[in-house]
């Protein structure tokens, strides 16, 4: 009895002692530390979500990928497509009380140019496809930028999370030495305290100047509705879920499907699902010396029950799609939601045409990402049920990227992040292997059609393209694209306004505590 | 005395730069190339190579090697590659937290397990000595990260007793830090009980054969003065040698139960560093390592005498 009375008033010891949960505080899980609070430079995903919350761009992705405006009130792109004029947004000031003038953009835009930099995206503004030759202040209110040629992807450049969206900032964030400091942004959030391996916290921009309208993506109403937001960081996934469960955390943005049953069956928790823009696929070094004849690609190919594949590495989370340009994308059309049967006869008369003799094909995958494993695992005996031998190596995530980035596999289980244009889409994948051995499809006729593309602002011509390079896709076989995962998020009875979206990282603005 | 630690640390600085030759060309023969990692799936060759020139991999081994070594006898381990932060202040700052929950644990591990060895020893064969041993073996059997989950599952999720994530430093609010570094305390102290029991047992039951504890009983020494002034102190000296590298090991992080508890210690900053290709870190850290292990084992080394009188006389 005095066991159990001692037992009880440490719980409640312990229990009065945990600390408590602001209501004003909004605790989101992420599974890393972030690299830096320069956006676009030192970054990955996770750099990504917290810079989108802090700096704002002259323009911003919605929710399926296209672009619309955010620091700029508009953009009035001239006839010949070479003169993009971004008149600013009148009233928005930065965290640090100065109002935003096209100086201050140009000032960012310069130091992003700059090769020292290193922006993330410096290259792609200064590629044959796209070049950004000017920046130009004809006055306070307006900003100016030319290009050497037109260019379909530069909106989406300026606007893509992992260019920082090219967020503008004021000069303040710099040291002295033109060193990068700390963000002084004009987004929802100003940047609170990063404790390094524990959280990154943000405090309510009070002054925001929000547009009128919905949430979508990373533009339209960004209201932040709490007074600070914290980035935990919990890298494994069951503590995760527990923390999530016991109340320690308000957002699991990125719950694991086999998690979902469960959490579904608790009472109190909402799941919210979006399909993702990324892609899962299976490569083919189209050099290999068996893998070159497209016969045997297409053995491959047809060997595989795409529909059952997806349904069982994804738990039923995501629908197969054969094409590298996401459902959720506004350029996806029917055509390329197809997805041709498994064909287990024509896999073999097509493996035995090509030479095929019995040969183990070699599968290289990693633990590192889940789904690559998995989906490597369901392909070896996939293929089997087709008479094609593989064996998987199972590597460390540096080393598989290593092998890629070299074109140093046979087969590999590889998933490329989201792209956000289609163009982008097909050039993750395609291009001359002699100068980017990483890329699978060298295709010169596909390659002029992928830059067509990249130069063509007309949507309805942009698409036609896009599905003559899928049926060329499907018949070359280069690639296996499976399907663009799903993301999860959940969230406790007293969060609402929360969503997840077509980017892995969360989005905290629009979101409310209500106890 | 003094002079036998200088010599001891003077004697330890080739070991040190053996594991910083050995660390520094090992981790470069290992496939992987941190800008790649940085700049992900859709990096350009150009840009892969102005971020390794950034880095300062884009000059040769020997070269990269004797800056970082310069640096080193300077007292500067270099800056992270990934995050940009002093290597130095990054890993005493990690340490800090490692350090805390070690200390704690195998101190209560120590006060538990080398008493209920030693009890167990001297009542070999009964009721007792088989409950510990079988305590011993069932710790010794549990994974860390499994015992960790069902403590976080148990007292942190089932009971709400203690927060399930999160981390404060002791500076900051004493009592909370108490509460976040509480579990993953238990955890590495039960682990670490089931060594040490077998350990002080084993070392007892050897003891107690000898024949100089026989005299002592036959000259009708009380069975209490036999077993505390002639059995422990004698049966405590391999004990002490195992506490010593328990400790080094475990200083050197305990990577999976700072994952499971996200507590941010020494052995998750290692494992990012090596996922991330992070070498100046990976160096840094090993070579923190290696040091550490010297420090405790000469640690246990002074510590001899007090039990073994005869260490002092050689």
């Amino acid at each position: 009895m005095k066991f159990r009375t001692a037992l009880a008033a440490l719980a409640t010891a312990c229990a009065l002692a945990a600390p408590a949960a602001a209501q004003d505080l909004l605790r989101i899980r992420m599974n890393a530390d972030i690299r830096s609070t320069d956006p676009g430079v030192n970054r990955d995903a996770n750099t990504d979500g917290i810079a989108w919350h802090i700096v704002e761009g002259l323009v911003a992705l919605r929710d399926d990928a296209t672009v619309a405006q955010m620091l700029a009130e508009r953009v009035d792109v001239s006839p010949d497509g070479l003169t993009y004029t971004f008149p600013l947004r009148a009233g928005v000031r930065f965290h640090n009380g100065q109002a935003l003038t096209s100086a201050d953009v140009a000032f960012a835009m310069q130091r992003y140019m700059r090769r020292e930099t290193n922006w993330r995206c410096r290259a792609d503004l200064d590629s044959a496809a796209t070049r950004l030759t000017a920046v130009e202040t004809p006055d306070d209110r307006t900003v100016v930028m030319r290009l050497e040629k037109p260019s379909a992807l530069f909106l989406t450049i300026l606007a893509r999370p992992d260019c920082g969206q090219a967020g503008i900032w004021h000069r303040d964030s710099l040291n002295a030495d033109g060193s990068w400091r700390a963000p002084i942004g004009t987004g929802p959030f100003r940047l609170g305290e990063w404790r390094r391996g524990q959280f990154v916290e943000l405090t309510r921009f009070a002054d925001y100047a929000a547009l009128p309208g919905e949430p979508t993506g990373l533009a339209g109403n960004k209201t932040p509705l709490v007074e600070r937001v914290r980035f935990t960081i919990i890298p494994d996934e069951a503590a995760s879920r527990a923390a999530l469960i016991a109340g320690n955390i308000d957002i699991l943005p990125d719950a694991r499907s086999r998690d979902l049953p469960d959490l579904r069956a608790r009472p109190g928790f909402s799941v919210h699902s979006a399909p993702s823009m990324d892609l899962q696929t299976v490569l083919m070094q189209t050099r290999d010396p068996l893998l070159q004849d497209v016969r045997m690609r297409r053995a491959i190919a047809l060997a595989l029950d795409v529909p059952e594949l997806v349904r069982a590495v994804s738990e039923g989370g995501s629908r197969p799609s054969r094409s590298p340009i996401p459902p959720g994308s506004a350029f996806n059309t029917p055509a390329m939601l197809e997805v041709p049967p498994r064909d287990l006869a024509q896999a073999r008369r097509l493996a035995q045409e090509a030479g095929y003799r019995g040969q183990k094909l070699r599968i290289i995958t990693t633990r590192r990402y889940e789904a690559f494993y998995e989906i490597a695992v369901v392909v070896q005996d996939m293929l089997k049920e087709a008479g094609i031998e593989s064996e998987l190596e199972v590597l460390e995530w540096a080393t598989q990227l290593d092998r890629y980035s070299r074109g140093d596999y046979q087969m590999m289980a590889f998933g490329f992040s989201a792209r956000l244009d289609p163009s982008l889409s097909f050039e993750m994948f395609t291009g001359p292997k002699a100068t980017q051995p990483r890329k699978a499809w060298d295709n010169p006729a596909v390659q002029a059609m992928l830059d067509q593309t990249m130069a063509e602002g007309d949507p309805a011509r942009r698409r036609s393209l896009f599905e003559a390079m899928q049926a060329r896709l499907m018949e070359e076989v280069p690639i296996i694209a499976l399907y663009s995962s799903t993301t999860h998020g959940v969230t406790p009875r007293h969060v609402q306004g929360y969503r997840s979206w077509a980017v892995d990282a969360p989005r905290a603005w629009g979101v409310r505590i209500v106890r | 005395m003094a002079l036998y630690v200088l010599k001891r640390l003077l004697a330890a600085i080739p070991t040190l730069l053996l594991v910083a030759a050995s660390v520094f060309f090992l981790m470069r023969l290992i496939p992987g190339d941190p800008a790649l990692l940085v700049l992900g799936d859709a990096a350009t060759p150009e840009a892969i190579a102005d971020l390794r020139a950034s880095m300062g991999l884009d000059r040769t081994l020997p070269v990269q090697f004797a800056l970082w070594l310069s640096q080193l006898l300077g007292g500067d381990l270099g800056f992270s590659i990934t995050s940009g932060e002093a290597v130095g202040p990054l890993i005493l700052d990690r340490f800090g937290v490692t350090a805390a929950i070690v200390l704690a644990a195998v101190a209560i591990a120590v006060l538990l397990a080398v008493p209920a060895g030693m009890l167990a020893a001297w009542k070999q064969g009964s009721w007792g000595d088989i409950a510990a041993v079988s305590l011993a073996t069932l710790l010794l059997s549990i994974p860390s990260f499994w015992l960790g989950l069902i403590l976080l599952l148990v007292f942190g999720l089932k009971l709400g007793w203690v927060p399930v994530v999160g981390y404060v430093t002791f500076a900051e609010n004493p009592w909370a830090a108490l509460h976040y570094i509480l579990l993953p305390i238990a955890t590495l102290a039960l682990v670490e009980i089931g060594v040490l029991i077998r350990m002080a047992r084993a070392s007892t039951i050897e003891v107690l054969r000898l024949d100089y504890i026989a005299h002592a009983r036959a000259k009708g020494v009380p069975e209490s003065r036999v077993l505390l002034r002639h059995a422990f102190p004698n049966a405590f000296a391999p004990t002490l040698t195992l506490v010593g590298l328990v400790l080094g090991n475990l200083l050197g992080g305990i990577a999976v139960i700072e994952t499971v508890f996200t507590l941010p210690g020494l052995g998750r900053l290692l494992v990012d560093a090596i996922f991330a290709r992070d070498y100046p870190v990976i160096q840094g850290v090993m070579l923190f390592i290696a040091l550490v292990y010297v420090s405790v084992n000469l640690a246990v080394d002074l510590l001899y005498p007090v039990f073994d009188p005869r260490v002092a006389a050689e």
